[in-house]
């Protein structure tokens, strides 16, 4: 047989319920405060510039990568940015790179 | 890093949205079978809309927006018959279809029954739980994944959390974390507090892997000392597609499953299967147990010193919907990377007109196996799974110490006599619950008045 543990009701001013009640859970803590982005971060720039280079356009067939079931994420590696997309329309999956300066390898010497 | 249109896409459940009309197609389990048992109506929330929950007397179940047609009172305040849920304000009555069968203060020979139907969805029930789809029909299979059909002792933690769904499952492709949350965080907790953190965890990725697979993405690792032949990257785990995902180790078979009731809450349920390997005769159940456990201590800080508690901490404390566009992602968290980007193909197949073409199957079926190791990171069974009862959400199981004589005797019938119940006491008396309960004895005994004992801690 289930045996439900004590419920201590939580302190007062620590939790909130929605009115009305829209559930028989015990009550539940407040959401921590909203962490929606305002005013300036140190990573804005990022921001800003993800939303500059994210890739428009699928380089296969030139379908929207802005549109339904289509994407673009941006991810690191090391310097590098990488938008990691998905085509909705040619179902292309692949990494974009945008390249800013082009620097060979020399080839080693004798 | 995301745009904020794009974040919103991902994370808005409540109907008319992409996602939320993604997610109505499939089932969730919304309440316990016991809970409708002891009471036959429950006010329910999912997906950002309010229903009411019911089981007729002779069994059966229906699930039925929440309000009444007529004048709008709650029908949760309803009255049960066999034919159906009869409103407590004037008495409508309806069927599990939503088919309005009578209106007593309406004339006799009127046919006004016949133009009201309530938004009704389907509900059924499976491994102690119930099940609805709130979706258009013609409505999928209702899974019936191994864990909830398999013999087993069945232990379901759960709690609500103030948080988006999506950052939750994101959680489970993110196999680093696990060194790190529940690995050194989890053992520099020990070296301050004295107690032993869970052996494995700690162990260094080498390598991890995600493949797509038609119930959602299995994940893979390799942890150092270890190679491809052991489970964790032979056989692995998947994020089962989009709310659940399938997790386990040294006979412990869990689901973790996140119901999306709304945009900034999520249902978060442990369903755990017990099946120590040689055990086949399970003490009987006429329900799963289940449980409320605790996530905030008195002073309402996150409770990190369980594995559950946490990766709660960590979900959280991303707040209500995380803001993505501030995010910066690397190459270790390609599995996020994929997770969003199987949503948007999901999403726009649905947008499409069409239905989804992962998790879900109009095949009738008995059970579904899912692939999950069961040698997780090389650690000796019986001491893994004390340390994942001690040391996770199980602690607060009213069943704990049924578990660990269960895990005790599965030992010693495959003929390991290294494990007495006494050995496990004493693993157990080290764990992080049992130093801080006594720590708060002592505290107690210290200042005999005016203390009061941390939530959680029992």
């Amino acid at each position: 047989m289930t045996a439900l543990p004590e419920v201590e009701p939580p302190p007062p001013g620590r939790t909130y319920r929605k009115d009305p009640a829209w559930s028989n859970h015990q009550e539940i803590p407040e959401p921590v405060g909203d962490r929606r982005l305002t005013g300036a971060h140190w990573w804005d720039p990022d921001r800003i510039a993800h939303e500059a280079d994210q890739p428009r356009f699928c380089p296969a067939c030139g379908g929207a990568l802005d549109g339904p079931g289509a994407i673009a994420i941006e991810y690191w590696q090391a310097e590098v940015r990488v938008f990691h997309t998905r085509c909705d329309r040619c179902d292309w999956k692949g990494d974009i790179t945008r390249v800013d300066r082009v620097v060979g390898v020399e080839a080693p010497h004798d | 890093m995301l745009k904020q249109e794009l974040n919103e896409e991902l994370t808005k459940v409540g109907p008319g949205t992409p996602m939320g009309e993604l997610l109505r197609h499939y089932w969730y389990p919304i309440a316990f079978v016991r809970e409708l048992d002891e009471w036959p109506i429950k006010k329910v929330r999912l997906l950002g809309e309010n229903f009411a929950l019911w089981k007729r007397p002779g069994g059966g179940y229906g699930i039925m927006q929440e309000l009444c047609p007529h004048r709008r009172a709650s029908l949760v305040y309803g009255v049960v018959e066999e034919e159906g849920l009869r409103c407590g304000y004037h008495g409508w009555l309806f069927d599990e279809k939503g088919s309005c069968l009578d209106q007593p203060a309406e004339p006799d020979d009127s046919t006004f029954a016949d133009r009201i139907t309530a938004f009704a969805g389907r509900a059924e029930e499976l491994g102690g739980m119930v099940w609805v789809h709130i979706g258009s029909d013609p409505a999928p299979e209702l899974p019936k994944f191994d864990v909830y059909v398999d013999d087993g002792f069945k232990d379901v933690g759960h709690t609500v959390l103030p948080c988006n769904w999506l950052q939750i499952m994101e959680n489970s492709v993110d196999p680093h974390h696990v060194e790190w949350l529940h690995g050194r965080y989890f053992q520099f907790l020990g070296e301050q507090q004295g107690f032993l953190a869970p052996p494995g965890f700690q162990k260094k990725h080498v390598r991890v892997g995600f493949d797509e697979m038609e119930w959602g993405i299995l994940k893979r690792r390799v942890l150092e000392g270890m190679s491809e032949e052991n489970d964790d990257w032979a056989v692995g785990h998947p994020l089962v597609f989009p709310y659940c995902m399938r997790v386990g180790g040294a006979g412990i078979e869990q689901m973790q499953i996140r119901v999306p009731i709304d945009d900034t809450h999520t249902w978060t349920l442990f369903y755990s299967s017990h099946q120590p390997p040689g055990m086949t005769a399970f003490p009987e159940q006429v329900y799963p147990v289940d449980y409320e456990f605790p996530w905030l201590d008195e002073r309402g800080e996150h409770l990190v010193d369980y594995i559950e508690g946490q990766d709660i901490m960590a979900w959280v404390t991303q707040g209500d919907i995380n803001d993505r566009t501030g995010e910066h992602l690397g190459k270790s968290d390609m599995g996020v990377i994929m997770l969003r980007r199987m949503f948007r193909e999901q999403m726009a197949l649905v947008a499409e007109g069409g239905e989804p073409t992962v998790g879900i199957t109009h095949e009738p079926h008995d059970r579904i196996g899912l692939p999950c190791e069961k040698d997780k990171f090389g650690v000796d069974y019986t001491e893994f799974a004390l340390s994942w009862i001690s040391g996770g959400s199980s602690r607060y199981s009213p069943a704990k110490d049924q578990l660990k004589k269960l895990y005790v005797e599965a030992a010693t019938i495959r003929g390991d006599d290294s494990w007495t119940l006494a050995r496990a006491d004493e693993l157990i008396e080290n764990s992080a619950a049992e130093v801080a309960r006594r720590k708060r004895l002592a505290h107690q005994a210290e200042r005999p008045t005016g203390s009061t004992a941390a939530r959680g801690e029992g």
